[in-house]
C-alpha cells in the first residue's frame, strides 16, 4: 500500500500529464468516429447497392481485424508512403475502429424505430430526409445512447494501445517509468487507477444524460 | 376528389388487390368495410401512395392523374391527412409540437402562426388542455384525437382514416367518432376504414364493402346494411353485427 501511495505520488505529473493525452485521444478520435459511424450507418440502410456494399465492406474488414494491428499498419505499415506524427495515426485507427462499431449502433437504433413513425411524417408532406432529421434521428439517438456510452468506455481504454507508437498516455507513461523504477506492481496499479478513475466519471456522465433525454419525452420510452 | 382506376397491387405472389375503380366526391364520407385481410387498409394506403400500386393503374387526386414516380408526393400528401390505427405520434415532441411540426417544417409557417393554429386545432378536438404533454402520458383515445388534430394543421381537403378507433379500449371509442362525426357535419372528404358499424350507419354517405380485394358491394348505408344484393356481403354483415 505505501509502495503504491509512494509511486503515485512521484509520477503524479506525468501521469496528469498523461491523461490529459488519453482524453485528447479519445475525445477526437470518438468525435470522428460518431460521423464515420453516421455516415456508414445510412449507407448500410440506403437502398443503393454500392452505398451498401461500402458499408458492408467497411464493417467487416474493421471488425474482423485487431485494433493493434490496425494501429501498426497506419503508422509503421504505410511510413514508406506517408509518415503520420504518432498521435495523429493514433487518433485515426482509433476513429476508424470505433466508427465500425458505431456504425453498427446506429444502424440498429435507426431500424429500431417503429416504420409507423416514417410513414406518420412522410403521410404529412415531409421529405425522407427531413423526416429522417426531424423524426427519426432524435428518437434513435435516445435509444443509441446507452450502447453508445458502453462503446466510449471500450474506446477510452483502447486508446492504451496506443502507447506502442510512443505517444505517452497513461498506460505509456506506466511501461516507461516501470522501466526505470522496477516497480511493476505498483506503477501499473496506478495506470489502472486512472482508466478506472476516468471511466467511472464518464459512467455518470451518460447516466445523468439518460436520465435527461427521458424527462425530455415524459419519462418513458415508446 | 378521388378517382381510382383498375388499381391493382401484389405483395409478392399475393394478389391483395384486384381490379379497384372508386370515385370519391367532394365532400363525401365513404366508409370501406370488410374482414381483416380483405385489403381495405391496403387501398387506403395507396391512396396515399403509403403502398405503391401495380403498374396499369391510375389514381387521380383533385383532378390530377398522379404518377408516383415523377410527380412530387411530398406535394400531393399535403393535402392528403392520414389518421393511423396505431396513432403514430411522435413521442418526443409534445402534443402542440406534434400537431405544428408540419406547418412549421412542410409549409414553412412562422412559429407564431403554427402555434395559433394548432391551438386551434386541438381546441377542436377538445385537447387544448393536454398541449404541453407527451403523447405516451394520453390515453389511446386522447392519442388519437391528438394524431386527427395533427393532420388537420395541415388543411387538407381529403382525410384517410385507417381503422381509427381499432386499438382503443371500448370506453374511449366515441371520443374519436364524435371528432370524427364533427369533421363529417363539416362537409372534409373523408374516406374511413373501420369495423364500427354504427359510425357507418349513422355517418357515411355511401359504404363499401370489400372482400379478397375486390368491391363486393356499395351503396347508401341503409341499402348494404338492410338489403345487401351480395350474398357475400349479408354473410359477412351477420358476423358483424
Amino acid at each position: 500500500m505505501v509502495n503504491i501511495y509512494q509511486i503515485f505520488i512521484q509520477n503524479i505529473t506525468a501521469f496528469l500529464e498523461a491523461t490529459v493525452i488519453t482524453l485528447k485521444l479519445t475525445s477526437i478520435s470518438l468525435l470522428l468516429a460518431m460521423f464515420i459511424g453516421l455516415v456508414i450507418a445510412f449507407f448500410k440502410i440506403s437502398k443503393n447497392r454500392i452505398l451498401y456494399s461500402i458499408a458492408q465492406l467497411y464493417i467487416t474488414v474493421i471488425r474482423g481485424t485487431p485494433l493493434i494491428v490496425q494501429l501498426m499498419f497506419l503508422y509503421f505499415g504505410i511510413i514508406k508512403i506517408v509518415v503520420l506524427p504518432a498521435f495523429w495515426a493514433g487518433t485515426l485507427a482509433l476513429a476508424i475502429h470505433a466508427g465500425a462499431y458505431i456504425a453498427e449502433i446506429f444502424r440498429g437504433a435507426i431500424q429500431s424505430i417503429n416504420p409507423g413513425q416514417m410513414e406518420a411524417a412522410r403521410s404529412l408532406g415531409m421529405s425522407r430526409s427531413l423526416a429522417m432529421k426531424r423524426i427519426i434521428m432524435p428518437q434513435a439517438f435516445k435509444r443509441a445512447v446507452p450502447s453508445l456510452g458502453n462503446q466510449f468506455i471500450i474506446g477510452l481504454k483502447d486508446s492504451s494501445l496506443v502507447a506502442y507508437l510512443g505517444v505517452p498516455e497513461i498506460y505509456g507513461t506506466a511501461l516507461y517509468e516501470q522501466a526505470s523504477n522496477f516497480m511493476p506492481f505498483e506503477t501499473y496499479m496506478v495506470a489502472g487507477m486512472y482508466y478506472l478513475v476516468l471511466v467511472i466519471i464518464f459512467t455518470y456522465l451518460v447516466s445523468k444524460l439518460e436520465l435527461k433525454l427521458d424527462v425530455e419525452d415524459g419519462g418513458r420510452v415508446s | 376528389m378521388i378517382k381510382i382506376r383498375n388499381l391493382n397491387k401484389h405483395f409478392g405472389a399475393l394478389h391483395v388487390l384486384k381490379d379497384i375503380d372508386l370515385d370519391v366526391k367532394n365532400r363525401e364520407v365513404v366508409v370501406i368495410i370488410g374482414a381483416s385481410g380483405s385489403g381495405k387498409s391496403t387501398l387506403l394506403r395507396c391512396i396515399n401512395f403509403l403502398e405503391m400500386m401495380d403498374d396499369g393503374g391510375k389514381i387521380n387526386v383533385m383532378g390530377k392523374n398522379i404518377n408516383p414516380k415523377l410527380d412530387d408526393l411530398n406535394l400531393v400528401r399535403q393535402n392528403v391527412g392520414m389518421v393511423f390505427q396505431h396513432f403514430n405520434l411522435f413521442p418526443h415532441k409534445t402534443v402542440l409540437e406534434n400537431v405544428i411540426e408540419a406547418p412549421l417544417y412542410v409549409k414553412k409557417m412562422n412559429h407564431q402562426e403554427a402555434r395559433k393554429v394548432g391551438l386551434e386545432i386541438l381546441d377542436k378536438v377538445g385537447m387544448l388542455c393536454k398541449a404541453d404533454c407527451y403523447p405516451l402520458q394520453l390515453s389511446g383515445g386522447q392519442q388519437q384525437r391528438v394524431a386527427i388534430a395533427r393532420a388537420l394543421a395541415m388543411n387538407p381537403t381529403i382525410m384517410l382514416f385507417d381503422e381509427p378507433t381499432s386499438a382503443l379500449d371500448p370506453e374511449l371509442v366515441n371520443e374519436v367518432l364524435q371528432v370524427m362525426k364533427e369533421l363529417a357535419r363539416e362537409g372534409m372528404t373523408m374516406v374511413v376504414v373501420t369495423h364500427e358499424m354504427g359510425f357507418a350507419k349513422e355517418v357515411a354517405d355511401r359504404v363499401i364493402y370489400i372482400d379478397e380485394g375486390r368491391i363486393v358491394e356499395e351503396g347508401k348505408p341503409e341499402q348494404v346494411f338492410e338489403c345487401p344484393s351480395q350474398q357475400r356481403t349479408e354473410s359477412f354483415l351477420a358476423k358483424v353485427i
